[in-house]
């Protein structure tokens, strides 16, 4: 038996042995996949952001502090059709998500807990702002949603919870993410709002039409 | 339509590859069930990635490494090492071959007696036909290396199976 006897005796092994896994399971598996790397992409993103934003007001001389007591968040409908949501506290799901749906929204709101199981992710490759939702990237977070504009079938998800930055204090810029309790003791921990929204699939049991 | 294509391009790469990715992934981790979960998984994977995946010189490369990556995550998981019982992996293969498969089980045993880079190192280059380079760049090695592991490994796998065979040969 010489080298090429065994690479040929190799080489014939080659298609017998066969996956029996169904290609539409694959992909069933990879929507799921999928779903979760947007989750924390968006989610990701918007810690960064909120963080810079909270620093940005802790770090504040006091005096700059606003004194009125606004509500954790406000729904107003614009003429065009347009309802615009400002979310300042993530308090209250239950009531922004019926306010939502009464005007004609679709809508899934969480705070602070997982998602609701009914829901599905909204198949096939989407782009939120193209898809008639617009989330602000600062704090208080604005969430326009046109609803004329939603695809056919979807509805809103829209998830909220804490988490924890840390801050270099004096250095408001140098605000960053980190899993780790900070080391420094020039560092200060600042719980932060994350928001993240994102297209479901419009069920009763998840957006209630 | 974007998204149709995507579909499409996705499922003619699963038909053509997936039983190549499995061989070659069980080569590496001894357990057939084990194999086909990781196989799938990757897959999984490539089509939540496709538009990047597709880009890759060597997707198929791309599905493997993932598949093994997987299964070193696993066994870091699991706090423990398995190592592939090629005595194992015969008698498993055995009982197959007579229901739904041909593989030879001498060969298969052979492949799992060599290191795990060699075995790494054959796969990709006998059964997913990849070239020196790719098969440096999916195992993250130097091309030398590649071709230094697949000289001993052809010449580990001539030897076991000439003393197989005058083993079998009546004297």
């Amino acid at each position: 038996m010489n080298d090429d006897d065994v690479l040929t005796a190799v080489r014939d092994q080659r298609n017998k042995l066969l996956m029996t896994t169904p290609v539409e399971q694959v992909i069933s598996r990879g929507r799921a996949v999928r779903a979760r790397h947007r989750i924390r992409r968006l989610a990701g993103t918007l810690a960064v952001v909120a963080a810079a934003a909270v620093a940005l007001t802790v770090l504040l001389p006091a005096n700059h502090q606003p004194t009125a007591q606004l509500a954790a968040w406000t729904v107003t409908r614009q003429a065009n059709g347009t309802i615009n949501v400002t979310i300042r506290e993530l308090r209250d799901a239950a009531g922004l998500q019926s306010m939502l749906r009464a005007d004609g929204v679709p809508t899934s709101v969480t705070f602070g807990s997982e998602p609701n199981p009914s829901c599905r992710e909204y198949p096939g490759q989407w782009n939120l702002s193209q898809s008639g939702v617009q989330l602000s990237n600062s704090s208080p977070y604005i969430l326009a949603i046109h609803p004329s504009a939603l695809p056919r079938g979807a509805g809103v998800w829209l998830g909220g919870k804490f988490d924890f930055a840390y801050s270099t204090l004096g250095h408001p810029q140098i605000t960053y993410i980190s899993p780790r309790l900070p080391k420094s003791p020039v560092s200060k921990v600042v719980r932060v709002p994350v928001l993240g929204a994102g297209l479901v699939q419009a069920s009763p049991q998840c957006t209630g039409s | 339509m974007a998204v149709r294509t995507h579909a499409l391009d996705f499922e003619e790469f699963y038909r053509g590859s997936k039983d190549e990715c499995l061989l070659t992934v069980l080569v590496s981790v001894g357990d057939k069930e084990m194999a086909q979960d990781l196989v799938a998984e990757a897959f999984a994977r490539a089509w939540a990635s496709w538009r990047t995946v597709s880009r890759h010189p060597a997707p198929i490369a791309w599905v493997v490494r993932t598949a093994l990556n997987l299964n070193i995550s696993r066994l870091r998981r699991r706090r423990e090492i398995s190592v592939p019982d090629p005595g194992r992996i015969e008698r498993q293969i055995a009982i197959e071959r007579v229901a739904d498969s041909s593989v030879d089980p001498r060969i298969m045993a052979a492949l799992l007696r060599l290191p795990a880079r060699q075995r790494q190192v054959i796969a990709l280059r006998l059964f997913l036909d990849l070239d020196t380079s790719h098969t440096a760049e999916a195992l993250g090695i130097a091309p030398g290396t590649v071709q230094a592991h697949l000289g001993r490994a052809i010449a580990a796998l001539r030897n076991d199976l000439v003393c197989e065979r005058n083993q079998e040969t009546p004297p």
